[in-house]
């Protein structure tokens, strides 16, 4: 498709449906939320189809006067990151984790492309798909999530799933171990600084552990932190590790993982330790989804993560104005998580209705993080942080006394975290 | 007209202005309190509708104020409401009650 069958695209949604009528392209007969037609007054293209990604996507339209949104993904569906460590323990299953961009096309009039983005022009604004389809707007969203570095030594060897990312991760390492032996050693790798969701790897060890107990008596959980401590919610992992899964889980910092032994399944770590598991979940270091380095976007965190002006996600690269990147590849001072990123994606989603109509982004965007850890089967804790705008750094600041984590952990909380799930999922996709 | 009286009604007039920016902001800017408001969404559906904890839509905006003011004192318990709360200034919460109060 030209730039001319892409603006034809947006001048009458009948014309559109019938212009992308094949079987990887789908717009909604009759957006019920902005008319489109010759109204439009601006076009969005949103990279990404995750947390971020369909949030800012639903909100543009909310939002936005009049703004046309193609969202472009890979994949159909989504399988939700947040609640994958229970699919280890048999608690949930990826179905029900999988959700689907029909309420975006239908209830909000989104266009959905699903397939590869292989360039950005981010001067020009312009993106090139894999079908050698070119889609031009006036603004770009990126929000393509984080890739993962090479394990020196893994190869392509499966041996050591991340399940960072849910899907056929997750089922690998939920059945090395279900067929782990009672009295095995199972290893958890935690990567340095800053990856996605920061509790995450310590609440899945927790749960492991738990799960453990029951099913696999007498087997230990090594955990290899790369960083120097516990890097969030210390109070509650720090007991939960040494006291109620004290028998189970043997924690060692500043134990990076600098190469592997697949075959032998071994690790070997900064400072000359060597470990052995029968089950080794490897969860690498991180890095902003691909297509942010392939557009010369990686400008922050040792070229890692892309610098934003976070009163809009507007890429910091000089000449790259038209980009604005939200969610986990973006470095901020906020955590890589999917309830600030809906917050982010709502923040962009503001500026750029603003900017698109001619004025400028809010001075003051307040954000915030939320998010429960499973300590146990069935007992969770809470981890809790505001934002406000500091225009003398200008960062997102957390507010002292808005941040911090629950006093312990309760079957309540566990009940609250489904709660929570439900809702920002229906946020962000319904 | 002295300056004293000068001085009060460009005060009221600022007033005003603040006023109709709020009611019927124009293209450029964005209903006030709205962004506020939606970080409320996560986890009281958007525009507060729901699905997920307490419907924040229908009620007023005195209301949600008083609620969060009682979440903040701590005489609801050390819960993540009570965290969430004290994110904000005490305007943050009045514009963000206010905008939530539209939503019926």
């Amino acid at each position: 498709m030209d730039r001319r069958k892409f603006i034809l695209a947006g001048a009458a949604s009948a014309v559109a449906t019938a212009a992308l009528a094949d079987d990887r392209r789908t717009t909604s007969a009759t957006p019920v939320v902005v008319p489109t037609g010759n109204t439009v007054k601006a076009r969005v293209i949103v990279i990404g189809g995750g947390m971020a990604g369909t949030t800012v996507a639903k909100y543009l339209r909310l939002w936005g006067d009049s703004v046309e949104v193609t969202l472009i993904e890979r994949m159909p569906t989504y399988t939700s990151n947040i609640m994958s460590s229970l699919v280890l323990t048999g608690q949930r299953t990826l179905s029900s984790l999988t959700y689907k961009y029909d309420a975006l096309r239908n209830k909000y009039g989104v266009t959905t492309v699903f397939g590869d983005v292989v360039a950005v022009d981010p001067v020009n604004a312009k993106v090139t798909l894999a079908d050698k389809t070119v889609l031009t707007a006036d603004r770009i969203v990126m929000a393509p999530g984080i890739t993962f570095d090479a394990v020196p030594g893994l190869g392509t060897s499966d041996k050591m799933p991340h399940a960072w990312t849910a899907g056929t991760q997750t089922t690998l390492l939920a059945s090395q171990l279900g067929a782990m032996r009672a009295g095995g050693v199972a290893i958890l790798t935690i990567p340095k600084t800053p990856y996605r969701c920061p509790p995450g790897p310590y609440e899945r060890a927790c749960l492991i552990a738990d799960w453990l107990k029951v099913k696999k008596p007498g087997s230990k959980l090594i955990v290899l932190d790369a960083n120097p401590d516990i890097v969030t919610e210390k109070d509650n992992f720090t007991n939960a590790f040494l006291g109620l899964h004290g028998n189970v889980i043997e924690y060692h910092n500043n134990a990076e993982v600098l190469s592997v032994d697949p075959a032998g399944m071994n690790l070997y770590t900064a400072g000359g330790g060597t470990f052995h598991g029968d089950v080794v979940n490897m969860i690498p270091r991180q890095r902003a989804g691909g297509l942010i380095a392939a557009t010369g976007l990686n400008n922050a965190t040792e070229g890692r993560f892309a610098g934003v002006n976070v009163l809009s996600y507007m890429s910091t690269t000089p000449g790259a104005g038209k980009v604005h990147i939200i969610g986990d590849s973006s470095a901020t001072t906020q955590p890589k998580a999917g309830h600030i990123a809906n917050q982010e994606a709502k923040v962009c989603a503001d500026a750029l209705s603003r900017i698109l109509a001619g004025g400028s982004p809010d001075t003051a965007p307040v954000t915030n993080s939320a998010c429960f850890s499973t300590i146990t089967a069935t007992q969770a804790s809470w981890l809790h942080a505001v934002f406000q705008y500091d225009p003398v750094t200008t960062t997102m600041q957390s507010v002292p006394a808005a941040t911090g984590a629950s006093v312990g952990w309760n079957t309540d909380s566990f009940e609250d975290m489904s709660k929570w799930f439900g809702a920002l999922m229906a946020d962000s996709f319904a | 007209m002295n300056h004293q009286s000068r001085r009060k009604l460009l005060r009221l007039a600022g007033t005003l202005l603040l006023i109709s920016s709020g009611l019927c902001a124009n293209a450029q800017t964005s209903p006030a309190g709205r962004l506020l408001a939606s970080n409320c969404f996560q986890c009281h559906g958007t525009n507060g509708k729901g699905p997920g904890f307490d419907t924040l839509a229908g009620k007023s905006a005195s209301e949600i104020y008083q609620e969060l003011i009682e979440f903040r004192s701590g005489k609801d318990g050390n819960g993540l409401m009570a965290k969430h709360s004290l994110g904000y200034t005490d305007a943050q919460l009045r514009q963000l009650s206010q905008w939530l109060s539209t939503q019926r």
